[in-house]
């Protein structure tokens, strides 16, 4: 309701003042994300950067001279939930184009539907790149079709390339599927590369004593260690073995939730993965000079702890970005038209250049490693994607 | 039967819903609130009839989830065909919990909770970290859907109706047997309707079962719909937790209630999706479910009910004749050969021997903590003795189960009346009917019942439930009771005490007719003038030995009793 | 095979960590045993101390301890009013489950509403403190929380044992037709215990903000664990409860130590099934 009201008034002023305002029927863009239950924090970011992306298309010509609305369902977290409304979206609220959920469950849940009425259907935080099988799907979370080798490659190539390289590996992962899918990986390619794996450990989503996974790791003591971690895990596993006047020389965080782990006073140096941050050459990404003051200023008063764009809130934008290009390039809302042309163009989107012509519609890793310097998460490698001025900070 | 008529007519009605061309949400929207429909149904055969408050709903459930993820996308057997096995995993899962847990008594209650808890957790992390998935979830994207009709929600929709349907026409059916009756008697009182002849047992495995396999193919179908499957999407709480919360919405103990709080709260999950009124909507939902329990406490489906219809109902006033005496089995004679009875160091019984033949009344005398209450629950089969023989007749009791033991003719009555609480004076005579040696059919024995009632002066209260009667009223209810079974031998634990002279009076007469009837009658009593009065016989107990018997005056006079009962100082 | 010293830490985590898990099911234990009322909102209340604290603490500046000052009383009162419409609607053991669920989305709402679904964190410079006893480390914070759990259990433990109050609740609870008799004015002593209950979630809350990270869906995670926790330490049994607690949590750790960490649960709870078919008449 109250959005209603503010993308009317927003209508209203653009009307006025610009005089190329979007006009006649809507077009409507239908999806749900998990605004309540255990993946809400998180899908809060991809509500914004949705809502923030919206506006700005209404605020231009919108999609083929007609005003976008976004349809957003909450599907509470639960895929059951997810696939049911996604048939309301389609059936019954009949929706133009479909935008995906939050996750890797949902998703899958969503892509079944979506599969059954042949709607395209892109999505920005999927993360088990060969479960996608349908022809119409396509990720904007860029992890190229086997993140499971070619993550851990750029982690380590990315070490490599210090003064020191680390010897030996120890990885922890939770049994989240898409952690553990990246973990198992990197213990591979840590093998392959001749490092030694001196602990490989996976524990439940959602332990809570982390003292003996701590002391475990002080025990083994690794010159580094690969946490394969979702949200807050992280914090507390650093802060675990900092009990145990413990710290690892070189820590990586597969999935942090980003505020606190750059602002935890342990976590100096970690080091994680990421599409986007909010520093050159990135800003220099299409759209992101515009979206991003937007985004932070609307998710401060969201009262968002970590008002920044990063990996999920650029994936989303990403997501909304290839649908606009696909649209505005064949002026089609058609769903196999636009399918087609996604799979034979390369898009510039928030989080650099999109494709989808390989295996299950998937292109690039797009993923960098970056690191918390100062308070702060830069881009450390690749080197041509690095702050300027950064590099990795060796122990 | 209108209730079953109604259930079919409604289950076919439904079942064209997919030709009349919905969209497709609706059929997907419906397949859900029959899913915990089938669910939340499923539960209450056990917990909530029995009050076997299962916390375990989820190991069941997922069982049938990850057997039909293993079989369909590991081993390529096709969907319908897995269903059946998914419900035969849950039913010998639930089938051997059973097996050993309903034979420890302390197991009850959130005991039981606590254990069907466990059981989730220990089930969700051996299929995490296994072969049944291991971590990464199954995807079942590739196992064929067969095509009921012509569209997959129709299909999810069609296989959890006829879920729905024949769960509900299980509940009911459960709920109108002598298996219904039994788990309603063992929610009250297990122990007394185990003696009142219920082979709870065996019920409470048939309805543990049955509630696990039903749960096991609902968790089958719902393993498709979602197509992944993920530890902690199948095993999280909210299963568990939700088939209680639409049990207790919509009334367990009633075989519609769990389904219609399972459509109040899948509807009301949807009530409040939309995006910018998530957060709220789900505080005004919750909201509204504590004003509906507070409102309705006893649930949604009996609250209408019983405005609709209210409690006053007219029974017909008990018929008059008494009880037909033809039908009573010939007596046998009680025979308790050298029974011992121990609870850890303390010797209840030490070697009694006693035998009460065929109208006969043994009074069993004998100070506080005497034995004489063991022997009765040792007699009946609550205990069994640690050595020694108890005979009906030629058959042997020894080693039998107390259900069994009240088949064979045995009665009782408690020296605190235990009825079971939430039947009516009339139900809980019924079930001693319909479970005792009686074996009355469900409407014979409300008959029968009524005889009871009107023999022991009860005729005007049959709908009463016992918290509405007195003392007086209850004692002669346990009476009714132990008598509608039609005992050949009638074990009475001070069924006088607490009564006025006018009401021991009149229950004296009504012994005295007992025993006109060829019962044997062990009777427990303090009031010396009622033992003196009725007893043919008197045994005398001690710390359980028995150091007299006689008639009423010989027992009475020997010298042991004597000092027992008055102290050594006035033997000397 | 693990060293000692690995070993002994596990063990010192395990016994903090069910610290942790006694200090919640405390609250739980009380009301479901004494007062046969299944609080589900317990969960909900504790995670609403910890933002609190948060809030006080990380926003306000206040240290954690005068937020608990603050707070602790404030729930106590909260528990009171609670019990006064329980009291007011006769809720019984089974709807209070569904009334207490409610209220607990209602709390998961209300602190979404003010403090967004993203996770939060409270720093503070004793997170990561501890104090070093031969080769071992024990951390400060769950030392603290593990001793104030401790001294509650048995402050409580005390009072239902000695006092007038406590011999009437718990009287009560096993015949409450017989404590009426006897003039035991049961109502107004539960008053007291429901508040108290809330303000021990009050006490897990702060502490839960301390050690732990928030976020409002958390409600949920600790259900399940603290459920099994407040049943075999025996319902209505603070020390009982705590005592359960350092069970499955030493378990658990020690499993993590020397095996697969996945597999704890499956060590902690298969014992715990062992307990109640072995010897149930010890739980």
């Amino acid at each position: 309701m109250v959005r209603g009201v503010v993308i009317a008034v927003v209508l209203l002023t653009v009307s006025v003042t610009a005089g190329a305002a979007p006009s006649g029927q809507p077009i409507r863009i239908g999806g749900t994300l998990a605004l309540t239950g255990p993946l809400a924090p998180t899908a809060l970011l991809h509500k914004i950067a949705g809502e923030v992306y919206v506006e700005e298309l209404n605020k231009g010509n919108g999609l083929l001279g007609r005003p976008v609305e976004w349809v957003l369902l909450d599907d509470q977290s639960k895929p059951d939930l997810t696939r049911s409304l996604y048939e309301k979206l389609i059936t019954v609220d009949k929706v133009d184009l479909l935008m995906g959920p939050y996750a890797t469950s949902g998703i899958l849940a969503a892509m079944t539907v979506a599969q059954r009425y042949n709607k395209i259907f892109p999505h920005h935080s999927f993360g088990m790149p060969h479960l996608a099988k349908y022809e119409m799907h396509f990720p904007t979370a860029a992890f190229g079709p086997e993140p499971n080798r070619t993550v851990p490659t750029t982690v380590f190539d990315a070490l490599a390339a210090t003064a020191n390289p680390p010897k030996t590996v120890a990885i922890l992962t939770s049994k989240f599927p898409s952690a553990q899918f990246q973990s198992s990986g990197a213990k591979e390619v840590a093998e392959k590369r001749g490092l030694k794996v001196v602990l490989y450990l996976e524990y439940e989503f959602g332990n809570r004593d982390w003292g003996a996974l701590a002391a475990r790791v002080k025990d083994a003591n690794p010159d580094f260690l690969w946490i394969g971690v979702l949200g807050l895990d992280g914090n507390q596993m650093l802060e675990a073995m900092k009990k145990l006047d413990y710290t690892p020389p070189r820590h990586f965080h597969l999935f942090p939730a980003p505020g606190p782990l750059a602002v935890a006073p342990d976590a100096k140096n970690a080091l994680s993965v990421t599409v986007f941050e909010e520093h050159p050459p990135f800003m220099n990404n299409a759209g992101a000079a515009k979206l991003v003051p937007i985004f932070r200023e609307r998710a401060a008063k969201a009262n968002v702890p970590y008002a920044h764009v990063e990996t999920q809130a650029g994936g989303s934008f990403a997501a909304w970005q290839i649908l606009e290009a696909a649209v505005n390039a064949t002026k089609s809302l058609d769903d196999k038209t636009l399918a087609q042309w996604l799979r034979k163009n390369r898009v510039d989107t928030l989080i650099g250049k999109l494709r989808f012509d390989g295996p299950n519609n998937y292109g690039d890793d797009l993923f960098k490693v970056k690191q918390v310097q100062d308070g702060k998460w830069v881009v450390v490698w690749p080197r041509e994607f690095a702050a300027p001025g950064a590099r990795l900070l060796p122990p | 039967m209108r209730p079953a008529l109604g259930l079919v007519a409604a289950g076919l009605a439904l079942a064209t819903l997919p030709l009349a061309g919905l969209p497709a949400f609706y059929e997907s929207f419906l397949y859900l609130v029959f899913h915990w429909v089938a669910l939340a149904t499923s539960w209450s055969l056990l917990s909530g009839y029995a009050g076997y408050f299962s916390f375990g709903h989820g190991a069941f459930f997922g069982a049938g989830m990850y057997t039909t993820a293993t079989l369909t996308a590991g081993l390529g057997v096709p969907f319908l065909a897995a269903l059946p096995v998914a419900a035969a995993v849950a039913t010998l899962l639930s089938a051997g919990i059973g097996a050993v847990v309903f034979r420890i008594r302390r197991l009850r209650g959130e005991l039981f909770g606590l254990l069907t808890l466990a059981i989730t957790f220990v089930l969700a992390t051996i299929v995490l970290n296994t072969r049944l998935d291991g971590g990464p979830g199954v995807y079942l994207s590739n196992v064929p859907l067969p095509r009921l009709v012509a569209s997959p929600t129709g299909t999810f929709y069609l296989l959890a109706l006829g879920l729905a349907v024949l769960t509900l026409g299980a509940a009911y059916a459960i709920t109108r047997s002598r298996l219904g009756l039994g788990l309603f008697a063992i929610h009250d009182d297990e122990d007394v309707a185990e003696v009142e002849g219920v082979p709870t047992f065996a019920y409470k495995l048939a309805a543990f079962a049955l509630s696990a396999g039903i749960a096991g193919i609902a968790g089958g179908i719902h393993a498709m719909y979602v197509s992944y499957v993920t530890v902690p999407d199948t095993f999280s709480i909210t299963v568990p937790l939700y088939v209680v919360l639409m049990s207790v919405l919509g009334g367990s103990r009633h075989w519609l209630g769990p389904a219609v709080g399972a459509a109040i709260i899948t509807a009301s999950l949807y009530a409040f999706t939309g995006g910018q009124q998530a957060v709220i909507g789900r505080a005004v939902v919750a909201f509204a479910l504590i004003l509906v329990i507070l409102l309705l406490p006893e649930g949604v489906v009996p609250a209408v009910l019983r405005r609709r219809r209210p409690r006053a109902r007219a029974e017909p006033a008990a018929p008059a004749r008494p009880a037909t005496e033809a039908r009573d089995a010939p007596g046998v004679t009680l025979e308790c050969h050298d029974v011992w009875k121990a609870f850890g160091g303390i010797q209840a019984l030490r070697g009694v021997s006693l035998h009460v033949a065929p109208g006969e009344i043994v009074g069993l005398v004998g100070p506080n903590g005497s034995g004489k209450t063991t022997l009765i629950n040792v007699i009946s089969g609550h205990y069994a003795a640690d050595r020694g023989r108890i005979a009906l007749g030629p058959v042997s009791l020894t080693g039998r189960a107390a259900h069994a033991i009240a088949g064979l003719g045995v009665s009782r009555t408690y020296q605190i009346p235990r009825p079971f609480a939430h039947f009516t004076a009339l139900d809980n005579v019924a079930l001693a009917a319909t479970f005792g040696a009686a074996r009355c059919a469900p409407a014979e024995a409300r008959a029968e019942a009524r005889q009871w009632l009107a023999f022991t002066g009860l005729g005007r209260r049959a709908t009463a439930l016992p918290h509405e009667l007195n003392l007086h009223e209850r004692k002669f209810l346990e009476l009714a009771r132990a008598l509608a079974g039609r005992p050949r031998v009638l074990l009475l634990d001070e069924v006088l005490s607490g009564l006025n002279p006018g009401e021991i009076t009149s229950a004296v007469e009504l012994i005295r007719q007992i025993r006109a009837r060829g019962v044997a009658i062990l009777f427990v009593e303090h009031l010396m003038r009622a033992v003196l009065d009725l007893s043919d016989r008197v045994v005398v107990l001690n710390e359980g030995e028995v150091i007299a018997t006689g008639t009423p005056s010989e027992a009475m006079r020997a010298a042991r009793v004597v000092e027992v009962y008055l102290g050594r100082a006035h033997v000397a | 095979m693990p060293s000692l010293t690995l070993l002994g830490q596990a063990v010192v985590s395990g016994l903090l960590a069910g610290g942790l898990y006694g200090l919640l099911a405390l609250g739980l234990s009380l009301s479901w045993g004494l007062l046969r009322l299944v609080n589900l909102s317990h969960f909900a209340l504790a995670l609403l101390g910890a933002y609190l604290t948060y809030q006080l603490g990380h926003v306000a500046h206040l240290a954690p301890w005068t937020a608990a000052a603050l707070i602790v009383p404030v729930f106590f009162v909260v528990g009171m009013a609670l019990h006064a419409v329980f009291a007011r609607f006769r809720v019984t053991e089974f709807t209070s489950l569904l009334v207490t669920f409610g209220l607990a989305v209602i709390l998961e709402s209300v602190i979404q509403w003010f403090w967004t679904a993203d996770y939060r964190r409270y720093e503070t410079p004793w997170a990561s403190a501890s104090t070093r006893v031969g080769p071992l480390f024990v951390p400060t914070l769950e030392l603290l929380a593990c001793l104030t759990a401790a001294t509650l259990a048995l402050a409580t433990w005390a009072w239902l044992r000695f006092t007038y109050v406590g011999k009437a609740l718990r009287a009560a609870a096993e015949d409450p037709a017989m404590a009426g008799a006897f003039g035991v004015n049961h109502r107004a002593h539960a008053f007291v215990l429901s508040g108290i209950s809330a303000a021990y979630a009050g006490v897990a809350g702060a502490f839960i903000a301390l050690i732990s990270t928030l976020a409002p869906a958390q409600i949920w995670v600790w259900l399940g664990t603290v459920f099994a926790v407040a049943i075999i330490g025996g319902l209505g049994h603070p020390v009982g409860a705590l005592l359960a607690g350092f069970l499955i949590g030493v378990s658990e750790s020690v499993t993590m130590a020397v095996a697969a960490p996945a597999w704890a649960p499956l060590v902690s709870f298969s014992i715990l099934i062992a307990l109640l078919v072995l010897r149930p008449e010890r739980v």
